[in-house]
């Protein structure tokens, strides 16, 4: 019976030219959007790497040297670009990729693609994700407006009902339909993905990555249940086809164009971040005030670097200032991105009514998009800075100069170079992921549930006719 | 007052209209018999130039409707079977827009009451919001408008279909009033006893053709059903 | 009577659009969500504005206290630390003494936040690379970035459309569909009269609200906005919002000039939103970001690491030289109007100066590349509307890209005043008398001329008057030819 049901809606859909003229176009554009991710993804991921390689062979190759100028020197590191950016690049136009290592303070990831683009870049970026996040959900609208409103007008619905078919069955024969449309489109692309993501895979995260895949499906799976129910809900409920394709339409542009930056500027308002200028001059203030605290301590001395200091405790100083400021830096930094965190939860939780900032956040999370793994790269960023600002103010302690008057005539070599290690980063795991996104899934059930619950209200057995 | 001259039309292969001349004079009762699908409506619209002959012409107290379409419908008022009129307003609000529209002036109160009331709608019901107006109520305000138009023509399909008997018959004395007043009256409808009554004339459609045109003498020797049925079956 | 016809379809739909409640609500839904956008950018502005302020205080301040202590040194009172020595040029010409740079927000900068978000209004100028500072960006969330912000220009360019598409998508259709077409065409009225007075009744009440809440929200709270100039710019804004208002009436003309049903029409109007303001725009970035595409961002950090590396090996000695003020204090004293510029920071600053000669031409063409970026948007933004609005409105805010390519090319001018200035002081040890604090170069913002922002906006309000004229064209020439059965 639901099998029928379903057929015969779906050939509707394709008689009417619905699937052939939207769905094409959908598919066209996911394809397209695929394409374009994965040569992106490929390019830069390339790039990226050979780069850290390199980086690194010139820290090594270095001339002998005064190691504090090497660590002024620094070295870069590139964060690499997660197979699945091919599906989702989340927040990468808006972050950078790359860090420089210097003395000192801890650096900004810098170079936002964005700000290398026109002010169209702020329209959005064309990839799979926004696609079926925002364009997949009006496709089934247009399938499933009229799926009861229709049938109610034609008169089929009274047809049907005098035949005993049950409502439910109806309910669950369109949602069947809906179903079998929106896949149809989506399975070229599915396709395409996988393809993408197996081939960029490094061999030994190709499990990681295929995980992350099969539950990326599933949130979306999840993501257009719900539109399928609650447009079947919208039109079972509404008097005409009109007033459902309204009401829908009315939703759906309040639930992914509006709703999202409202809760936005909403989260920003809750968990206010702090303007550059203020934070800059936060930092520095507590900077200098533990930086006196601790020489004055350790040195008996008020100014830093002053003449009364001898030379030969520089490289002690050196290490005294950097250990006082890891501590500072990561109490600033850590709030900053803690803020961050919290904006972006609480716009998760919101992900209960407005479920595209729930999927969102999700598929970033699972594509190693998201501001977590973001942050994961520059909190080991500026772990390896850390590491070699210690292995070079030891070294400048080892070679002290005993006649207390010479500090930056001292010359390291190569071997000291070596100490530090490569940059060896990898990328969070699936279960880091989870732990953070866990909730992502909760909420997504959650809402799935509620749009059923309110789909089987408003096809009650006794159905409106 | 009301002319087709030749008149055919064509909706793609199908010809609706198919070498159609007819007269209506001022002070005559044209009544147009014919099957579903005769082209009976087709010849309305064409007098309203909601759509153009493919041949022929159609003709309004002298003047072509294809010149001057705007000037054409200042002479004619139109009832179709359904008057739709917009929900959301009152009866009279509704005669007090079309009525401006139709002569460019506005009528007080006053004058829009006596004319519902001379269309037969209860003074009562003139203000309660035409979605809640029976098919009868508001069939009466487009006569009130049609009556406010003082028009030389009027048009009307199927003007009583769907009214009541009591309703029908206070149609038709309208309808011998307006004759009498010198209006030439061109109406459709399947009803032949009504259009025994009142039509001075009458016309037979089959097929988009006009097959029989009889006046109102011809029409006191002849049973009308009978004659109707004869070119039926033809 | 044919004004007069005009006249009355146009109070008689006022009259149907009230009593049916669709323009009190669609007015009051559309008033709300305009206000709260304007309320978000006055406050978001004004934010801006103080911590502009807040940053010039501060260097003010500083600078106070460098004459200051300028002064008791040269009376031999005080004795400075190495690294804050207001004698030292060296010093005053990196973070001691380094001036800002800002852009100041625009009079109608409350209307579009356009790219300041992303892109920092200031920038502290030092002798250091411009490598060292360019890139900062402003802090923000980067999930907010992606969401986009709420002010006019998104009520504007996405919401505008919507609204009118709400109270016209049925413009004729309802009347077909409820039969009160037939009689209305039974009168003495035209389809092209009848729709221009829907359309006139509809405009007029929408494109009011969504010009003069923004407006006479910004001339009562932004009292920047009361002068000659500003009050030309609001006039071009009016003209661009009312003409993109245009199109889409325009829009739903064509769509209801075919015989097809309310839905239908709803249909047709939300699937050429969809194209042309969600999609159009997303394809033309990515399309010109494949026509002129940025050179590589890693490639400039290669090249910035192996500039320097360079840079250290030639200055190798300089930079081995060890600071002296332990065995002699006096070092830290200026005297006879000389100071000793230490061999590190002299080398710092040949070594900065000596990055920023070599990276100049690569990062000449990364502006080069936006630039040209931008200017295959401006020629192919005409392919959509919302294109040519969005960034009209965004640089009638002053937050559009090109103002900030404009403050960043002077940034870059004052950097190398600023170099030039220290440049001998540093090198020839010379130091830093009061007259230097007077004669230091000052940020001096240069506003884009008025003319040159005329020029840009009357292009952009030509595009788009002519996407109205064809469209509407095409729609009345396809009402002439629609029939009322
Ligand atoms: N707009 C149209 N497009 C195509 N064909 C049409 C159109 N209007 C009418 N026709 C065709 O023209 C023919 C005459 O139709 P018309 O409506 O004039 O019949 P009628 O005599 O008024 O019938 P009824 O008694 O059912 O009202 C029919 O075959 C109809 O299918
Ligand atoms: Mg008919």
């Amino acid at each position: 019976m639901i099998r029928l049901i379903a057929q015969r809606e779906f050939t509707e859909f394709v008689r009417d030219g619905r699937l052939l003229w939207a769905g094409g176009i959908m598919l066209l554009l996911i394809v397209t959007a695929l394409g374009v991710g994965w040569q992106r993804q490929s390019h830069l991921h390339a790039e990226r790497h050979a780069a850290q390689h390199l980086d690194y062979e010139d820290w090594l190759k270095q001339d002998e040297r005064h190691p504090h100028d090497a660590a002024h020197q620094g070295m870069h590191v590139f964060k690499p670009e997660p197979p699945l950016s091919i599906i989702d690049p989340g927040i990468g136009p808006y972050v950078g990729s790359t860090i420089w290592l210097q003395a000192h303070r801890q650096s900004e990831v810098k170079f936002r693609p964005a700000q290398d683009a026109t002010g169209l870049q702020r329209f959005g970026t064309f990839s799979a994700a926004w696609l079926v996040q925002i364009l997949a959900p009006l496709l089934i609208i247009v399938f499933g407006f009229n799926a009861f409103a229709g049938e109610r007008e034609l008169g089929t619905l009274r047809q049907l009902m005098s035949l005993g078919v049950s409502s439910r069955a109806l309910l669950w024969g369109k949602a069947l339909a809906l179903a079998m449309g929106i896949g149809v489109l989506l399975v070229p692309g599915v396709v395409v993905a996988a393809a993408a993501v197996v081939i960029e895979s490094e061999p030994g995260r190709l499990l990681d990555s295929a995980l992350r895949f099969l539950m990326l499906g599933l949130a979306y799976a999840v993501y257009l249940a719900i539109t399928v129910f609650v447009v079947l809900a919208v039109s079972a409920r509404a008097s005409s086809s009109r007033v459902a394709l309204i009401s829908l339409l009315a939703l759906w542009i309040v639930g992914v164009l509006l709703a999202p930056r409202v809760m936005s500027d909403l989260s920003r308002h809750v968990y206010p971040s702090p303007s550059r200028t203020e934070f800059a001059s936060d930092l520095s203030t507590d900077l200098k005030s533990e930086h006196d605290k601790a020489w004055r301590e350790q040195f008996g001395v008020s100014t830093g670097w002053g003449p009364d200091l001898p030379l030969s405790k520089w490289g002690v100083a050196l290490q005294v200032n950097d250990h006082v400021g890891y501590g500072v830096l990561d109490r600033h930094f850590g709030a900053l991105w803690d803020t961050f965190e919290k904006q972006q939860r609480m716009q998760e939780w919101a992900g209960l009514l407005i479920p595209v900032l729930a999927v969102r956040s999700l598929s970033m999370g699972l594509s190693g998009t998201d501001f977590v793994q973001h942050r994961d790269f520059s909190v080991a960023a500026e772990r390896q800075r850390r590491v070699v600002q210690d292995i070079m103010s030891h070294d400048l302690i080892d070679h002290a100069d005993p006649l207390g008057d010479r500090h930056f005539a001292y010359q390291a070599d190569k071997e000291l170079w070596a100490k530090v290690p490569p940059f060896d980063y990898q990328t969070p795991s699936l279960a880091v992921v989870l732990r953070h996104h866990w909730s992502g899934f909760a909420i997504l059930s959650a809402v799935l549930a509620a749009a059923v619950a309110l789909a089987l209200l408003f096809v009650p057995r006794r159905l409106p006719l | 007052m009301l002319e087709a001259l030749n008149v055919s039309k064509d909706f793609g292969a199908n010809r609706a209209l198919d070498k159609v001349t007819l007269r209506v004079k001022p002070g005559e009762i044209y009544c147009l018999l014919g099957a579903n699908g005769a082209g009976k409506t087709t010849l309305i619209n064409l007098f309203l130039d909601f759509i153009e002959p493919t041949s022929g012409e159609v003709r309004i107290n002298g003047r072509k409707v294809a010149d001057d379409p705007l000037s054409t419908k200042r002479d004619i008022a139109y009832i179709p079977e359904q008057v739709m009129l917009y929900g959301v307003l009152s009866g009279i609000e509704n005669l007090k827009y079309f009525a401006a529209l139709a002569t460019g002036e506005r009528h007080s109160r006053e004058q829009l009451l006596a004319l519902l009331t001379e269309a037969g709608l209860p003074e009562a019901a003139a203000d309660g919001r035409v979605s809640t107006y029976s098919k009868g109520m508001r069939q009466k305000v487009g006569i009130a408008i049609a009556l406010a138009k003082n028009a030389k023509a009027l048009l009307l399909d199927e003007p009583t279909s769907g009214l009541d008997p009591k309703a029908a018959s206070e149609f038709s004395q309208l309808l011998a009033k307006a004759r009498d007043r010198g209006v030439a009256v061109l109406t459709t409808t399947h009803d032949l006893f009504h259009a025994k009554q009142t039509g001075t004339r009458i016309g037979i459609m089959k097929q988009g053709r006009l097959v029989a045109d009889l006046s109102s003498q011809d029409l006191s020797h002849t049973d009308l059903e009978t004659l109707y049925l004869q070119h039926m079956a033809a | 009577m044919k004004a007069r016809t005009f006249w009355l379809v146009f109070a008689h739909e006022a009259r149907v659009l009230i009593a049916d409640r669709t323009l009190p609500l669609v007015l009051t839904l559309f008033a709300l969500l305009i206000g709260y956008a304007i309320t978000n950018g006055i406050v978001e502005i004004r934010a801006r504005d103080a911590a502009v302020a807040s940053i010039l205080t501060k260097q003010n301040e500083r600078n106070a206290r460098n004459i200051d202590q300028l002064q008791r040194i040269n009376a031999g009172i005080e004795t400075p630390a190495p690294f804050s020595n207001a004698a030292d040029p060296a010093n005053v010409g990196g973070g001691l003494g380094g001036r800002f740079a800002y852009v100041p927000t625009s009079a109608l900068a409350p209307m579009a936040f356009g790219q300041s978000d992303m892109i920092p209004n200031y920038y502290q100028v030092t002798y250091r690379s411009r490598v060292n500072f360019m890139y900062d960006s402003e802090i923000e969330n980067p999930w907010n970035l992606l969401s986009g912000r709420f002010d006019v220009a998104f009520v504007i360019v996405y919401l505008l459309p919507l609204f009118i598409f709400a109270m016209s998508y049925n413009l004729l259709s309802a009347e077909r569909e409820q039969g009160t077409l037939r009689m209305l065409l039974s009168q003495p009225l035209t389809l092209t009269k009848l729709v221009l007075a829907k359309v006139s009744i509809r405009a007029g009440t929408i494109l009011t609200c969504a010009i003069l809440i923004p407006v006479a929200a910004l001339l009562i709270f932004r009292p920047e906005t009361r002068d000659a100039v500003s009050l030309v710019q609001l006039a071009a804004w009016a003209v661009l919002v009312c003409a993109y208002g245009l199109f889409w009436f325009a829009v739903a003309v064509i769509a209801n000039a075919f015989s097809r049903s309310s839905a239908a029409n709803a249909l047709v109007l939300v699937g050429s939103w969809v194209v042309l303001v969600l999609i159009v725009p997303v394809l033309l970035n990515l399309a010109v970001s494949v026509a002129s595409p940025a050179p590589s961002r890693t490639e400039l950090a290669t090249q910035t690491r192996l500039i320097t590396v360079d840079g250290l090996r030639r200055y190798q000695k300089l930079f081995s030289a060890d600071y002296r003020y332990s065995d002699k204090p006096d070092l830290l004293l200026p005297k006879d109007g000389r100071f000793e510029v230490q061999s590190r920071p002299k080398a710092a600053f040949m070594l900065q100066r000596d990055v920023e000669a070599d990276i100049q031409k690569l990062l000449d063409r990364f502006d080069a590349q936006l630039e040209g970026q931008q200017s295959l948007v401006d020629r192919w933004g005409v392919i959509s509307p919302a294109i040519i609005v969005h960034e009209g409105l965004a640089a009638l805010a002053g937050n559009g890209s090109q103002r900030y390519l404009h403050f960043q090319r002077q940034v870059a001018t004052f950097h190398a005043t600023w170099k030039q200035f220290f440049e001998p002081r540093i090198l020839e040890s010379r130091a830093m008398t009061e007259a230097d604090f007077a004669a230091m170069p000052t940020w001096k913002w240069q506003e884009e001329t008025l003319r040159r922002q005329l020029s840009d906006l009357s292009v952009r309000a030509i595009q788009i008057l002519a996407l109205v004229l064809v469209v509407a064209g095409i729609g009345f020439w396809r009402l002439k030819k629609s029939s009322a059965v």
